[in-house]
């Protein structure tokens, strides 16, 4: 006879009471290996409370902002420099190649390689490729400018395989986007701020300071179809 | 008494050592077989074969350079007799090159089977242990040398002679000591001329000792010229410089093929093993490759040679490989093969070393290797490390390679800190048409984005390049606030206005 919900849950309960709570749910494995995790402290006070503590390795991270002025380039300005100044290499895959060097420190250049990518679907080619190289911590992938649509050619496989190397290297990656992207995300934070004209003149600390995150729900693989048909 | 680094009382220590391969000929034939029996190579060219050269076990049976070859195996039955091997002497010239510069870097191919080794990069007190360490490198290669230390060359020469007389492995001949040194050597071992040694016989020298104690104005006015140059060179007032062997001929494999190849697989694995050989003899002198050359002889005598740089020295075969098999499968033979040559650019280790402290590539094969992979993805000249360029033109960039080594990250010693927000360009502008009032944006329309202006700054203008002709260009910059949209980077060039980019 087939168990329904509530006694499948009892007869696993009872077995792990006879096992002495050995056997562990794939939630709480998760949450053990969420707190295993290996995080790069950002210096980005609100983005390393958002994520728990900073970026997680081995993910990829979606920051979203909903169009222009939300603070992404400034938090890719910051990443940058954080990464400088620890000695760790960045990898910019730039899509739409609408990089302008003038917004960032000449030092912080040192350590950047930048890509400039024609579309989404290249953007991501260069990126599996590029996370089987062990010599970048940190990747950035630049799709503020994309359309949802842009990225209904890339293939969700090619996003876990990506994640898998990521996992391998304890890399981190980061993609800047307009909306959603990939159900293979598991941390996603939304700008929800706004930048003014005022703040062209700025420091980049104060414009930090006043950026605000606010995670965004997990995407579903059927959210994701429904994302590129829409 | 020790007065600074390798100086000693006031005198520089110099040395030289002399590696003398015993009958090197026969030795090179002889290297894996025939060691433990009376062996000699002959020449049999002429009319009457006669022996050219043979071993220690052969001479004691009365075989001699010189005496006919029929005469040498009645005297000594067992004699196994073989021709000279010009082949066999270049491999073993070689190995005894490679097995020396695992010492010193500078190395003269005195002879052949003779080096003369220039010490002056390592410290006296490890002389004697390192030729040792030589010696029985070379006997485990099949190859019997002898090492003589000295303070010049010709008094290392010496001491290689007195070793091979007096068959001991290495022998030094110590400033401090030589006169008692030379008191044990007879005049022979200072390979002089018959008639200058039977003079001296005369004379009732028996030791170069004796000779190195005359004083010169005698010997110069009783023996002349020949008799002051061996003075000068017991005394150790000779010292000539060396003329170092080049690197290039050992770093190199050639191979002319028998017949016309023109598919690429016996190709690759002719340089499989070529690759595999030469990384095996670099590695013998402590060095890595930094490049390598390749050059393919066509049938229709064409050639083509290409030099390929390795981001790092190394000698890992696979990695070699790839790089040259990625090259030849990229290149389209006209013609068949008919001869391969292979060379290693070998690297100075010194140059090399990498800092303890300092960030950098981790592999930087890998990431040579992924900046390829790269640029077939995107192209070639859409990957760098952005830099910027000295002119006044906005948003122009160039690209260069990725330092491999990354500067101390807390200097300030490039660039002014920079403020505000980042400009994210759209690469060609969007046309826009803007509507003006009293010289100030009012409101925006373009395919892109359209609004009304809450806020806006400007106009900055800015020109250049008016010095070449039909170049020049001129611009006003506004920054404009959209209600509900953000902000964004208006330009007008007389002609139009564009949307270049937003703030973000």
């Amino acid at each position: 006879m087939p168990l329904t919900g509530n006694s499948k849950s009892d007869a696993l309960e009872s077995l792990r009471k006879q096992l002495g709570r050995q056997i562990k749910s794939g939630s709480e494995f998760l949450q053990e290996r969420e707190q295993k995790t290996i995080r790069l402290v950002t210096g980005l006070d609100g983005l390393n409370a958002a994520l728990g503590g900073g970026l997680p390795s081995g993910q990829l991270t979606e920051i979203i902002g909903r169009g222009p002025s939300r603070g992404g380039g400034v938090i890719m300005a910051a990443l940058l420099a954080r990464a400088r100044s620890e000695g760790r290499y960045v990898m910019l895959l730039d899509i739409g190649a609408g990089f302008s060097i003038g917004s960032f420190p000449e030092r912080d250049l040192e350590s950047l390689l930048w890509v400039g990518c024609d579309s989404a679907t290249q953007a991501v080619e260069a990126l599996d490729v590029a996370t089987r190289d062990e010599n970048f911590p940190l990747f950035l992938l630049d799709g503020r400018d994309c359309e949802p649509s842009d990225w209904k050619s890339v293939r969700t496989q090619q996003w876990y395989r990506i994640l898998n190397q990521l996992r391998q290297r304890e890399a981190v990656a980061v993609l800047f986007a307009r909306s959603e992207v990939t159900s293979a995300t598991k941390h996603r934070l939304e700008l929800v701020s706004r930048l003014a004209l005022d703040d062209l003149h700025q420091e980049r600390e104060t414009i930090l300071s006043r950026a605000r995150f606010q995670p965004v729900q997990r995407v579903t693989e059927d959210r994701e179809e429904q994302l590129r048909v829409g | 008494m020790r007065t600074k680094k390798g100086q000693v009382g006031g005198h520089t220590l110099s040395g030289y050592a002399v590696v003398w391969c015993r009958d090197f000929r026969l030795q090179a034939v002889k290297r894996r077989s025939g060691r433990g029996v009376p062996a000699a190579l002959v020449d049999d060219t002429q009319r009457q074969s006669i022996v050219l050269c043979c071993n220690t076990l052969a001479a004691r049976s009365g075989v001699g350079p010189g005496i006919p070859t029929v005469q040498a195996l009645a005297r000594c039955p067992q004699l196994q007799v073989d021709r000279p091997s010009p082949a066999a002497e270049l491999v073993a010239g070689r190995m005894l090159l490679e097995t020396a510069l695992g010492w010193v870097p500078g190395i003269e191919e005195t002879g052949p089977g003779i080096l003369t080794l220039d010490l002056a990069t390592q410290a006296p007190a490890q002389w004697q242990e390192s030729a040792s360490h030589l010696h029985d490198r070379l006997a485990a290669l099949g190859l019997e040398v002898v090492v003589g230390l000295g303070e010049t060359p010709a008094l290392a020469r010496l001491a290689a002679q007195a070793a091979l007389h007096g068959e001991v492995d290495v022998w030094h001949l110590r400033r401090e000591e030589r006169l008692e040194k030379l008191d044990q050597l007879p005049l022979i071992v200072a390979e002089t001329g018959a008639g200058l040694n039977e003079k001296l016989r005369l004379w009732g020298l028996q030791t170069l000792g004796a000779f190195s104690r005359l004083r010169r104005e005698e010997v110069a006015a009783r023996l002349g010229d020949e008799g002051v140059e061996l003075w000068l060179r017991l005394t150790g007032r000779i010292r000539r410089p060396l003329r170092l062997a080049k690197l290039e001929q050992l770093f190199e494999a050639h191979h002319d093929f028998d017949y016309e190849v023109s598919e690429r697989e016996p190709l690759l694995f002719v340089v499989q093993r070529f690759l595999e050989q030469l990384a095996g003899r670099v590695a013998q002198t402590g060095r890595a490759a930094t490049a390598v050359h390749f050059l393919l002889t066509f049938a229709d005598g064409a050639c083509h040679a290409k030099r390929l740089p390795l981001p790092e020295p190394t000698l890992d075969p696979g990695l070699l490989f790839r790089l040259v098999s990625g090259h030849l499968e990229a290149f389209e033979m006209k013609a068949a093969v008919v001869a391969l040559r292979l060379r290693f650019e070998p690297s100075d280790p010194v140059a090399s070393q990498k800092t303890l402290f300092g960030a950098g590539l981790k592999n930087r094969h890998h990431y040579e290797e992924t900046l390829k992979r790269l640029r077939k993805i995107v192209g070639s000249d859409r990957i760098g490390s952005p830099r910027p360029i000295d002119s006044h033109r906005p948003g122009l960039f160039e690209k260069v390679p990725l330092p491999a080594e990354l500067s101390d990250g807390d200097s300030d010693e490039s660039g002014p800190p920079v403020t505000g927000s980042t400009l994210r360009r759209y690469p060609l502008g969007f046309r826009t048409s803007v509507q003006l009032r009293d010289g100030v944006p009012l409101r925006v329309e373009s395919s892109r984005v359209s609004g009304i202006v809450i806020a806006s700054a400007g106009p900055w203008k800015s020109g250049g390049d008016w010095w070449h002709e039909g170049q020049q260009w001129e611009r006003s910059e506004w920054d404009v606030e959209l209600l509900n949209h953000g902000v964004f980077r208006l330009v007008e060039t007389g002609r139009e206005w564009l949307l270049e980019g937003y703030y973000d």
